[in-house]
């Protein structure tokens, strides 16, 4: 079952629409569900021109296809179990937060918190994704603990931070402190970033191109090839008892 | 005039000695009355269910900067509990702490209707009244700290009881505080330098008085003061493998000096009752603690039971607090407040796998099982720092079901048998006996029969609660879940003869009362003429004095909303 | 007519020892107070009365109307914000919060612009805090990172630190070390025993270094971290692990550059593992007299210090989303009310653009730079000075602040009980 929903022009266009709704399962039951509009509470076809094809017995056969203006819209594919979601165009905040399985594919870039929590499945973002990319909840200890998300573009600030299990990679650049607290999973950076892994205690970093201002807490090991390029290995943060490891092509310090 | 009319309720009232005997309830303007006009009195047809006096809870951490920042830095327990606002109940969040109105409504569906703030540090003492201006639907009272208050504990040192009397009566009618909390006494100050007292011997630094001289000394002011409630006491050393023993010292220091009601009030002894040198034999010294408390009449204690689960610690002992961080390497928050006491945060996690939580676990019913008079042994979790409130049910069912025990404990770390008496432990409460620890013993040890509490004899506040449950058709040796369920939601919880929360729902914005104690002190107790005194209080605390007593706006009054003072005739 | 112990509504020091002088309900002469104090306590030019904009210009209105205007520009809103706060008492903040849930609207406070990102990294690791007494009586090492109190708390110095005597240091001046980290020369500098000079944006090496220095972990650590030479570093964490008692200040100089929480979060677990050798606090330098009560009114009404959204009834709470910089920013909002602060001042100018295109009322006693974003502006009494309530200082310790005078201004809690009042008739049909 393939599910089209396409988003109607809007008269005051920068309220955020919040669709938690939007997840495949819930199709199973039709398209007779609510968004929330700021504080009001709409149907789902005052917001989106929907059309469905097909059938589905499970939401692993729905997919959903989002077109038009749809960077404002939040919370898409929150606790998403199974299934298939395709944004065309941008996502807003909190793209799959708590999503434990599925697909979901974003063409454009993806805001804030994309796979904030997320435990299993797979985003793939083709475009950027700002701050918080797979990272946790404001005071709780774990992050991001399985799944992968996987951004084509470059991510914000504090991208993996607490993550916890899963994998995160990053074929542009990450900003600043991307994996703080990580204590499990991989993050895997391709381009450059600052401050990587700051206050880490465990799972693995690798950041193929320069880390500006590393961290003096962490301890140089030596040097290891992998995927035919030479990485430098840290363990840290010994700031705390990290065991973390962080392997990057090359460093600065700021001293 | 309001009047209203509880129909075929199945009443137990343990001070006024009925048990389970089916009749009318008549109310007028918030008191119990002989009876009502049947024909425009407002009639709840209570159809035979259980109906007891309101529930009081005589230790629970609800109100105030230590409670606050519970919340404050817990967005992930905020959002573990959250409902939106709906008819005439505001938005809550939150499940260990929850928000003031979380906390006020889920106890109020749980047939709550009083509540005593367990630690307010009197400097800080605006905050807690603040709070309880938000906790609409509960009566509430301080427990005011004094452990490491600087001036009581030169006056000890001094051995000069009546000073230590009127500090602490004119501390209480300042802050507007219902009863004397001794936290871990002498430990709090000693905290201020990072160290602690190991038990009631130890000298606190630079003060060099132990803690027994401060308790003896301050169970004796209270006493002077004819206050309504007996000192309240966290015995030091909580928390540690074989402080069972320090505890037994503690209590042991307490002479009988008070016909109405004990002269000491432990609380959240399960926390004081291990045996063991660390944490490899640790083990429960429940047995030797209770059969302690069932020979001196002057002690009542509070379970401070632990259920599984996640909660949120808090307490005014600021050391216990840095050692528990140091164990669970979670967030950590410590605030001392000068010349009086200290405090700390962290949240935890019980769990069933864990041998020294299982153990915990059993030491709370256990005292509670082994404790022979329910008068002298309260249910409590020690809110937050045992279980969330909420809990409360669960733990009635367990008290009145072995069967229910045997089932739990088969689930709990499989080492548990060897250090713990719970498994050989046949009794199980009745229902009489859960209505004595719930809310009749609450109101005796408080000292709060004498305004109407925790009784329903003619001229008692119309504080009821009409439980679902048929006492007559229900064996909770068997169905415990039946049992744990009705304790769960009220069907009405009734609140100064006010329906105020109906099968969870709350009906009212609000209808709560202040309890606070001022002692009549003569001219030469008064420490405001206290040279000594003003000259200390001026050059060391950061606040004026003029600007620290709690002012009458504090305790707001209007329609639904009181003010009660409770003086006394204080021997000064 | 002389009143004293007078609360002085400026910063979070909330100093209790100001003498004002009263002639005919005004205030002429204050005593004890820092200059800032003063200038408020003699401040002058109210807004005669509430002002809605007519055109170009500026109408007089009554207070029933401009509340009117207030309540149906709320009511009307999809995502109202409830912005400010902290320059007002209490008892008017919880009006505020019932006022935000009932017509579902995101309510902040200028904490988000200032220590929020305190509050985040409390959030995550705890706060080992005291009140101010206790480090006046106590501690013989203040360490201000970050913060400039001789410009922004002046009174710091004189009634907590390095001049206040205290029980445990007879002559705090001699037995006191203080210690001041920045990435300039400040004036507090000049009184310091030691300064430590960061290179801007390393705060958090800095941090971090300490951190594994007390921890023993010392071989690591190159000769120079973010412009602080090794050696000092090293002098720094045993002056640290040999205080009796420790007290770390700290201010925007970590909260509002470059790592902003973490920042924090890094000084925080510095102290928790000084904890471990010695005593040791740590405590934000608190701005706005009442910030602190705002986000303690907010925490024990709706769970959350600041950046609250109640949308969708219950509380939802992610500041860099629920906070009024953010929520302007992305010009998510649709109304504006403002209380007791003053954005257009302070905040980021695609925001403060934002605030031209919606509708904006404003509680205020002055005319102000938002005053030209407004709709409408209703002047109150300042609290303080003719209006009390509660305040809660930076430590937390609340204090009644009082009325010194009659002004004939309604406070800011009787307009917005006034206008929650006429909400909640709206809202109950």
């Amino acid at each position: 079952m393939r599910v089209t929903l396409t988003v109607r022009p809007r008269e005051k266009p920068f309220l955020p629409i919040e669709a938690e709704t939007i997840v495949p399962r819930n199709f199973l039951d039709g398209t007779d569900t609510t968004v929330w509009r700021g504080n009001r509470e709409l149907p789902l076809d005052a917001v989106f021109s929907v059309s469905v094809e097909g059938n589905a017995e499970t939401a692993a056969e729905v997919e959903v296809v989002m077109r038009g203006d749809t960077a404002l819209i939040k919370r898409v594919g929150e606790y998403m179990d199974a299934g298939r979601i395709v944004v065309e165009g941008d996502i807003g905040m909190h793209c799959g937060n708590f999503m434990s399985g599925g697909t979901i594919e974003i063409g454009g870039n993806a805001d804030g918190w994309l796979g904030r929590e997320m435990r299993g499945g797979s985003i793939i973002c083709r475009g950027d994704a700002a701050d918080y990319c797979a990272s946790g909840y404001r005071g709780d200890k774990k992050g991001m603990t399985g799944g992968v998300v996987e951004v084509f573009g470059s991510v914000g600030d504090f991208a993996a931070e607490h993550l916890a299990g899963g994998t995160v990679i990053v074929h542009g650049s990450a900003g600043d402190m991307a994996g703080a607290e990580m204590h499990g999973g991989t993050l895997i950076i391709y381009g450059d970033c600052t401050r990587p892994c700051a206050n880490m205690t465990g799972g693995t970093a690798f950041v193929h191109g320069t880390a500006y201002d590393m961290l003096p807490t962490f301890r140089r090991v030596g040097t290891i090839r992998r995927e035919g390029r030479t990485f430098i290995q840290f363990t840290g943060d010994i700031a705390n008892r990290g065991k973390g490891n962080l392997f990057v092509g090359d460093c600065r310090y700021m001293d | 005039m309001s009047e209203l009319l509880i129909r075929n309720a199945c009443v137990i009232d343990p001070i006024n000695g009925i048990d389970g005997e089916t009749m009318d309830i008549a109310i007028r303007d918030g008191r119990i009355v002989e009876d009502v006009n049947d024909s425009t009195a407002e009639v709840v047809d209570a159809g035979g269910a259980l109906t007891l006096p309101g529930g009081i809870d005589s230790h629970t951490h609800i109100c105030g900067t230590k409670v606050n920042f519970g919340r404050y830095m817990s967005p992930e327990d905020m959002r573990a509990g959250r409902t939106p606002r709906m008819g005439r109940m505001h938005a809550t969040s939150g499940y260990s702490v929850p928000t003031t109105y979380g906390t006020s409504y889920r106890y109020s569906a749980m047939g709550y209707t009083t509540l005593l703030e367990g630690a307010m540090a009197p400097l800080e003492a605006r905050h807690t009244h603040e709070e309880f201006l938000y906790t609409p639907l509960q009566d509430t009272l301080a427990n005011t700290l004094f452990d490491g208050n600087w001036a009581v504990m030169e006056a000890v040192r001094d051995g000069d009881t009546k000073r230590v009397a009127a500090i602490i009566g004119w501390t209480l009618s300042a802050v507007k505080g219902f009863a004397v909390k001794l936290t871990n006494p002498g430990g709090t100050e000693a905290w201020g330098w990072g160290k602690n007292v190991s038990c009631i011997r130890d000298p606190v630094p630079y003060f060099e008085v132990t803690p027994a001289e401060m308790i003896q000394t301050i169970v004796r002011a209270n006493e002077l003061l004819h206050l309504p409630h007996s000192v309240h006491l966290h015995c030091n050393n909580l928390g540690t493998p074989g402080n069972y023993s320090c505890t037994i010292g503690s209590l042991g220091l307490i002479p009988d000096l008070n016909d109405r009601r004990q002269t000491l009030y432990a609380t959240h002894v399960q926390f004081h009752a291990y045996g063991g040198s660390g944490w490899d034999d640790f083990c429960s010294r429940s047995e030797p603690i209770a059969r302690f408390v069932n020979m001196r009449p002057q002690i009542v204690i509070d379970m401070g039971q632990v259920m599984f689960g996640k909660t949120t610690t808090m307490t005014a002992d600021g050391p216990m607090e840095f050692n528990l961080y140091r164990l669970h390497h979670n967030k950590w928050s410590n605030h001392d407040v000068e010349l009086e006491t200290a405090s700390g945060i962290i949240p935890v996690l019980y769990r069933r796998k864990n041998l020294v939580n299982s153990v915990m676990w059993a030491i709370g019913l256990e005292l509670a099982l082994l404790t022979e008079n329910p008068w002298q042994c309260l249910l409590t979790t020690d809110n937050p720092n045992g279980a969330p409130f909420v809990r409360y049910p669960e733990i009635i069912g367990l008290l009145m079901s072995k069967r229910y025990r045997d089932a739990e404990f088969a689930t709990v770390h499989p080492e548990t048998g060897h250090r713990v008496p719970l498994p050989a432990i046949e009794r199980e409460m009745d229902w009489h006996e859960i209505a004595v620890m719930t809310r009749s013993g609450q109101a005796k040890a408080l000292g709060v029969l004498e305004i109407g509490k925790g009784h329903l004899g003619v001229g008692a506040e119309a504080d009821v609660a009409i439980y679902p449950i048929r006492i007559d058709e229900v064996d909770p040796s068997v169905e415990y879940q039946k049992v744990v369920d009705a304790f769960r939601c009220t069907d009405y919880t009734i609140k100064r003869g006010r329906i105020v929360s109906r099968r969870g729902e709350c009906l009212v914005d609000g209808n709560n009362t202040t309890v606070w104690v001022r002692p009549k002190i003569s001219d030469s107790y008064d420490m405001v003429r206290d040279e000594e005194f003003v000259r200390k209080f001026d050059r060391y605390y950061t606040v004026r004095m003029s600007n620290y007593p709690v002012q009458e706006e504090y305790l707001r009054r209007n329609l639904w909303r009181r003010n009660l003072c409770i003086e006394t005739e204080a021997e000064l | 007519m002389i009143v004293k112990d007078v609360v002085c509504p400026f910063c979070g020091c909330l100093c209790d020892d100001v003498e004002v002088t009263v002639e005919d309900d005004r205030v002429v002469a204050v005593d004890n107070a820092c200059t800032l104090g003063t200038s408020k306590f003699l401040g002058d030019h109210r807004l005669p009365g509430p002002i809605r904009r007519d055109g170009n210009g500026w109408k007089d209105i009554s207070y029933d109307e401009a509340i009117r205007y207030a309540v149906d520009m709320l009511l009307d809103a999809e995502r109202p914000l409830l912005y400010g706060w902290s320059s007002t008492h209490g008892e008017a903040q919880c009006v505020g919060v019932h006022m935000a849930e009932l017509v579902r609207g995101v309510i902040d406070n200028t904490t988000s612009v200032c220590h929020g990102p305190s509050i985040l990294a409390i959030q995550e690791v705890g706060h080992p805090g005291c009140t101010l007494g206790v480090v006046k009586n106590r501690a013989d090492l203040i360490i201000y990172w970050g913060c400039n109190p001789i410009d922004a708390h002046p009174r710091h110095l004189s009634r907590y630190t390095r001049y206040a005597d205290g029980f445990f240091l007879e002559n705090a001046f001699r037995d006191r070390t203080v210690i001041v980290v920045d990435v300039r020369k400040t004036e507090t500098a000049n009184i310091a025993d030691e300064f430590v000079q960061i290179r801007p944006g390393g705060d958090y090496a800095v941090l971090s270094a300490l951190r594994a220095i007390v921890r023993g972990k010392t071989d690591t650590i190159p000769r120079s971290v973010s412009g602080v030479p090794r050696e000092q570093l090293l002098r720094i964490a045993r002056r640290c692990k040999e205080a009796k008692f420790g007290a770390f200040y700290f201010g925007q100089g970590i909260t509002m550059t470059r790592g902003k929480y973490k920042n924090v979060r890094n000084a925080i677990e510095l102290v928790d593992e000084l904890n471990r050798h010695t005593k040791f606090t740590i405590s934000a330098m608190r701005g706005h007299y009442n910030v602190y009560g705002s986000n303690e009114v907010n925490t024990w009404m709706t769970g959350y210090p600041f950046g609250i959204d109640f949308a969708r009834g219950i509380a939802f709470y992610n500041p860099g989303e629920t906070t009024a910089i953010d929520v302007l920013a992305r010009r998510e909002c649709d109304a504006c009310l403002i209380v007791a602060s003053d954005p257009a001042a302070h905040f980021p100018r695609p925001c403060v653009e934002h605030l031209a295109e919606i509708p904006v009322v404003q509680i205020d006693p002055y005319a102000n730079a938002t005053t030209a974003f407004c709709n409408v502006q209703i002047p109150v009494a300042v609290t303080g000075i003719d209006a009390a309530g509660t305040a809660y200082r930076m430590d937390g310790v609340p204090l009644r602040i009082r009325k010194v005078i009659e002004s004939g201004y309604p406070s800011d809690e009787e307009i917005l009980s006034r206008m929650y009042a006429m909400i909640q008739e709206v809202r109950s049909e």
